[in-house]
């Protein structure tokens, strides 16, 4: 069991690799993508300064603490979109036959699959993320917390984006369903938690973990709590072993196809 | 010994009905319907161990189906399949470990990087040794004469320099079992020949079953001793390439130049194909009419040329196809 998941680690960390290697081929390509998903995030900083020049607190934030909950979503965001590209192409890759050449080979089909391509502008998030927690929060306990939470954070992202896939085993075509949900964990991760209640703030906690990704590690870090890091913990482990489950129990009704395709 | 045994295997696909037209499209959306297509149908057959067999038929028919279920891709509705004493449904990576598969339509190799590093990477895959794939790699190397474009991206090289890579990428692992779906489809006739030549000293070399399908009759005729037809999901004949040949080549085809016309038209057991100038076509139905009484009755004496050959392979695998169909 530890040998297998030792060997897996190794393949999905060259596979990460390849990718990597794939995607710095054109350099400035690369290097563009980086820069400019960290001025795309930075805009937002703007649109934040002149709210709190009118209101000295939003939904229950400081302006310190909404860019703490940006530089968190975009470092989980990062981790996610990096790490796990293909998990939010999962239902294409479903519909068009393109998990056999994952099905013969003697490894994890899902981790396999999702880990086969990387996102460079995912580098911009992270780097942005780190920066964001250095300018405002910044203390070695901090930033190994933001770390943790970041981790988590994704792997929840990542299994809501394979649990919304897998629905294409059932239903075909998902893939509208899939981008508006992948995209609301990530749009509404950037607002303070106060502004919402209600049915929403429930949906936020359970179905749709914001307060996995976002809410609850901004706690985490302004006031720390044990309690807060066991709550990320079983809620991430519930949302990876739904992934799981989910993703095999609809492979089998996978159908394959005949189309032509091309790893690239 | 079989290495593959497989016993009443049945899939069937729901495809949506769909009338033409946007209406047709509203009236789907509103009460869809359904049809049932039976792929693979109540299928039964075993592979011995080191058997190159042809898994052959048209287009639709249920080849690449059953390839699918029997490499652990698909689920059968019903029946059982054992690939070297696993299930493929219950014991997909384990099986993985012990099987290659290439799929002529699919690339499984990054194209950016060279063969060897796919192949390293395929070697990580099946948790290989560093030394050990070091080893095999060399092997591979000479037996598919990859010297040189071993260090040139994939991207680069032509299709037949692939699919030799896209063989080679599943036999690192050395699997018992090797499944080749089309894996000459695109190619052209000398690159063909190439890689048949290589699978069969493959075959030689490692002693591994093969499992080929493919629309090319010279890939089974010059591969595989043994032939599975299937059609609209059923088999419709298993036997070796020489009872196959035996049974169906009833038939013989003459060619004649001749030096004077020569009328046969009302001649029982002989059709004539072609009957211009002084060339000659003919077939002659074996179970009708002998070779030697079709000589005769062109006569030798009347003759400036004569070549005589069987009913093209190609052929007989039609007519097969076509009493399936009815």
């Amino acid at each position: 069991m530890l040998m297998e998941a030792r060997n897996q680690i190794r393949v999905t960390r060259q596979s990460i690799q390849y990718a990597l290697q794939r995607e710095m081929l054109n350099k400035f390509t690369f290097v563009s993508n980086i820069l400019f998903m960290i001025m795309n995030n930075a805009c937002f900083i703007v649109q934040w300064l002149i709210l709190y020049s009118l209101k000295d607190d939003v939904g229950g934030y400081t302006f310190k603490q909404v860019i703490l909950l940006w530089g968190m979503a975009s470092f989980t965001y990062g981790i996610s979109r990096f790490f796990f590209r293909d998990s939010f192409e999962l239902s294409e890759t479903i519909n068009s036959g393109k998990l056999d050449n994952y099905l013969v080979q003697p490894k994890n089909v899902l981790i396999q699959c999702i880990t086969s391509s990387v996102e460079v502008s995912a580098i911009g998030d992270l780097i942005y993320g780190i920066i964001m927690l250095c300018l405002f929060e910044f203390s070695i306990k901090n930033l190994l917390l933001f770390l943790l939470c970041g981790v988590l954070g994704a792997f929840t992202i990542v299994s809501i984006a394979v649990i919304v896939a897998s629905l294409s085993f059932w239903f075909g075509r998902t893939e509208v369903v899939a981008n508006t949900v992948n995209g609301l964990m990530i749009n509404f991760a950037t607002y303070p938690e106060g502004i919402f209640k209600g049915f929403i703030k429930i949906l936020f906690y359970t179905i749709l973990p914001l307060g996995i990704t976002a809410y609850v590690p901004i706690q985490v870090i302004s006031h720390f709590e044990w309690i807060h890091i066991l709550y990320l913990g079983i809620g991430t482990i519930l949302f990876v072993t739904a992934a799981f489950l989910f993703f095999y129990r609809g492979l089998k009704r996978y159908s394959s196809s005949n189309l032509m395709n091309a790893r690239i | 010994m079989a290495v593959i045994t497989v016993e009443n295997l049945s899939k069937n696909f729901k495809v949506k009905v769909k009338e033409k037209g946007l209406k047709g499209s509203f009236k789907s959306f509103v009460k869809p319907k359904y049809n049932i297509i039976k792929a693979v149908k109540n299928i039964s057959f075993e592979v011995e161990k080191g058997e190159m067999i042809a898994f052959i038929g048209p287009n639709g028919a249920g080849k690449s189906t059953s390839i699918k279920m029997m490499t652990g891709i698909l689920f059968p509705d019903s029946g059982k399949i054992d690939v070297l004493g696993y299930d493929p449904t219950k014991n997909r990576r384990k099986l993985a470990y012990e099987i290659g598969c290439v799929f002529g339509q699919k690339e499984q190799l990054w194209t950016h990087l060279t063969p060897y590093d796919n192949f390293k990477f395929f070697g990580a895959i099946y948790d290989i040794p560093g030394k050990q794939v070091e080893k095999k790699i060399e092997e591979l190397r000479e037996l598919f004469e990859l010297e040189e474009f071993m260090n040139t991206p994939v991207r680069n090289l032509s299709l037949g320099q692939r699919i030799r890579c896209e063989i080679v990428a599943s036999l690192i692992h050395e699997p018992k079992v090797l499944f080749l779906d089309e894996p000459t489809i695109g190619l052209d006739p000398v690159v063909k020949e190439k890689i048949r030549t290589l699978i069969k000293r493959m075959n030689k070399e490692y002693k591994t079953t093969v499992v080929l399908t493919s629309h090319d009759v010279s890939d089974i005729e010059k591969l595989c001793k043994r032939v599975i037809i299937v059609n609209k999901g059923q088999i419709v004949l298993d036997d070796t390439m020489e009872n196959l040949k035996y049974h169906y080549l009833n038939k013989k085809i003459i060619d004649a130049k001749m030096k004077e016309k020569v009328n046969l038209d009302s001649v029982e057991g002989i059709n004539i194909l072609k009957d211009k100038d002084y060339n000659l076509k003919l077939e002659v139905d074996l179970k009708k009419k002998s070779i030697s009484d079709a000589i005769k009755l062109l006569n030798p004496d009347n003759m400036i040329d004569i070549n005589i050959s069987n009913v093209p392979l190609e052929q007989i695998i039609s007519e097969i196809y076509k009493d399936g169909d009815k």
